[in-house]
């Protein structure tokens, strides 16, 4: 069923350690993995398996030491870091765990940043970012700063920004660990309905098991490597967890 | 997205606060010190400052005000005979001590003008007239002179006071009776005790006969003549060295007096050096204020930085990021630091407290240097960002 076309990401034998001898961390090892276009998948595993390093090669932000990885048909593996600096602001949208808005910048103009950085003007900037922050349910909060608002509603800010450039992936990391449970379950419907897009493909990186329920997919990481990839979330939900 | 790195400068008012106290602080440092440093050196050509004639003939052999070589009295006819000199008069300067009634010995700097035309006297008179140097053994003294040279008393409270010379007070030069009918005001001089004014003739006459009294001649240009054309035909036509009376220092080759007293200081003297020290360090710890406020502004914004750079922001926008803010905050500190400079300068002027000469050019060598540290902070931060891993935006 997956034709060519429909992969977004493929990362292929890609290694990445950290520090040199003694103190040589291998994060990522012959790491094979696979997302499609229109799906939600996790990448779900204990602490320090390697999920944030591969989510960081996906997005362009780290180069894997061998390997491929190919993003809608674009190696980043051969990219130089301008290039890759254009591929993220064109193709990316980030979510974090720490939320890393900007405290010194109004909600509506942490939504600006990457559609300024686009060369968008400040009026349609602004303009496309006040629609975005009326989706997740924040009109009237743009020119307020974000340490005035709750957990959660800062995290919805960063979905707003993460797509308001509508970026066909969209990459989130451990995007409701710092958020209660009720509150996660409802950044993650957002997310899910925000998202979903024939063409987009969304990857979130999470141990948090009370979400798996919103993934197409979930991949399993053990030691740097994919040990599985299931098709069924609700299963791995009983199974495991 | 300039306008967002702006907003962000702006957002945080303590961060702010503190960034243009700094820069602001540092402005100040480096202005002030150095218009200290410059208002001192300024006192070198007092007299010039003082005496406000057009044109000065000296001796051959002198090379800045403060250095007279007296000349005979003969001189002056030669002077006024130069075409083109409306007209030419002696005067004397001395430093001397001076006997006050106390029985107190006080150095002074004695200036005798002529009677005649009051050529040289003192702009402006706090009490007393000019003319009443005509009359005999009559001296004028300076403000702060009189209040250096004054009477130690009891006060009401018991303890000693000084109080200041008046007219009427009298003292006595090499045993001659100087009794003061005036109080001027001028400008303090960097050598020399405090101005004591009187008539050309009566200086001889104080000076105990010296064989020549004539330390400068002071010359007017016929109209249609400039001051430095009628400084080369007296040179011409005397042999003597004639000087104009401009006081921007900022040459050192031609003929005002003033400019080559400063620069004759300048090279002659250990004051730039022992004064410098003091204004080389107001700048070092100026650059190291602002250099470390705005490096500390960069360093607190690296992680959000980073962010806008995992985001796809290009080295381009970032580094423009930074030198906007660069620039904007040193702008505003300089503003305020100088602005402060400025006031206090004033508030010294007016307490006749240590000089304060504000060059133009200080303003603008502490803008260059405000700005040089702020942008240099800037590139420092531009290669902190530069180097900073985008993938750290994911580590908590
Ligand atoms: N910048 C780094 N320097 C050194 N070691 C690192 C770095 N980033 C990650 N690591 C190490 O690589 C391994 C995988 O880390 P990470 O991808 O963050 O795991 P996860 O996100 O699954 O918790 C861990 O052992 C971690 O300590
Ligand atoms: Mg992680």
């Amino acid at each position: 069923m997956s034709k060519a076309h429909d992969i977004a990401v493929t990362t292929h034998g890609v290694d990445i350690s950290f520090g040199t001898g003694e103190t040589k961390v291998t994060a990522l090892q012959q790491t094979e993995f696979t997302a499609r276009r229109g799906e939600l998948i996790m990448l779900v595993g204990p602490s320090g398996c390697g999920k944030t390093t591969l989510l960081s090669v996906i997005a362009g932000t780290l180069k894997p030491d061998s390997g491929t990885v190919e993003v809608f048909g674009q190696r980043l593996d051969k990219m130089n870091q301008a290039e890759l600096t254009a591929f993220r602001r064109k193709h990316l949208g980030f979510v974090f765990q720490s939320f890393n808005l900007i405290p010194t910048l109004s909600v509506v103009e942490n939504v600006m940043v990457p559609l300024l950085i686009q060369g968008i003007s400040n009026d349609e900037a602004r303009r496309r970012s006040i629609a975005i922050l009326e989706k997740v349910g924040l009109k009237g909060r743009e020119d307020g700063k974000p340490n005035a608002l709750s957990g959660g509603q800062q995290q919805r800010v960063a979905i707003a920004r993460a797509l308001v450039h509508e970026p066909p992936l969209l990459i989130c990391d451990e995007p409701t660990s710092a958020l209660d449970k009720d509150t996660g379950a409802q950044i993650m419907e957002m997310v899910r309905e925000l998202s979903r897009s024939p063409d987009r493909c969304v990857v979130v990186v999470t141990h948090d098991f009370r979400i798996f329920r919103f993934a197409d997919r979930i991949a399993e990481m053990e030691d740097g490597r994919i040990s599985r990839v299931v098709d069924d979330p609700l299963s791995i939900t009983q199974q495991n967890f | 997205m300039f306008r967002l790195a702006l907003n962000m400068l702006f957002g945080d008012r303590a961060k702010l606060a503190m960034l243009l106290c700094g820069l602001a602080f540092s402005a100040l440092l480096m202005a002030q010190q150095t218009s200290v440093f410059f208002g001192i050196m300024s006192w070198t050509y007092t007299p010039v400052v003082n005496i406000r004639a057009h044109v000065w003939v000296s001796d051959p052999m002198v090379e800045q005000a403060n250095d007279a070589k007296p000349m005979r009295d003969t001189e002056l006819g030669r002077v006024r005979s130069v075409d083109g000199v409306a007209w030419a008069a002696p005067l004397h300067t001395s430093f001397l001590q001076a006997r006050m009634v106390d029985g107190n010995f006080k150095l002074i700097t004695l200036v005798g003008i002529d009677a005649d035309t009051f050529a040289g006297a003192p702009a402006q008179l706090t009490q007393g007239r000019i003319e009443d140097l005509r009359l005999p053994n009559t001296v004028i003294v300076d403000e702060w002179g009189a209040q250096l040279m004054g009477k130690s008393v009891k006060g009401p409270d018991g303890k000693m006071q000084t109080v200041a010379l008046k007219p009427g007070d009298v003292f006595e030069i090499n045993d001659i009776e100087a009794r003061i009918v005036g109080i001027c005001k001028v400008r303090r001089a960097f050598t020399g005790g405090p101005f004591v004014y009187t008539t050309y003739d009566r200086a001889k006459t104080y000076t105990l006969g010296a064989r020549r009294t004539l330390s400068f001649m002071l010359a007017e240009p016929a109209p249609g003549i400039t001051p430095s054309e009628l400084c080369e035909r007296i040179e011409r036509e005397t042999g003597l060295k004639a000087w104009t009376s401009d006081t921007v220092i900022w040459d050192w080759s031609d003929r005002s007096l003033a400019r080559n007293t400063f620069w004759w200081f300048w090279k002659n003297t250990g004051i730039p050096f022992s004064f410098g020290t003091a204004v080389a360090l107001g700048l070092f710890v100026g650059i190291a204020i602002s250099g470390q406020t705005f490096y500390s502004f960069v360093l607190e914004n690296l992680k959000y930085f980073a962010a806008i750079k995992a985001m796809g922001a290009s080295m381009r926008v970032l580094a423009g990021m930074l030198i906007i803010q660069a620039v904007t905050a040193g702008l505003i500190g300089f503003g305020l630091g100088a602005g402060m400079a400025q006031a206090i300068g004033r508030v010294m002027i007016e307490k006749g407290m240590p000089p304060f000469v504000m060059f133009p050019q200080i303003l603008i060598a502490t803008l260059v240097l405000t700005m040089g540290i702020s942008i240099v902070s800037a590139i420092i931060g531009i290669v902190k960002v530069s180097r900073v891993d985008a993938a750290t935006v994911f580590r908590g």
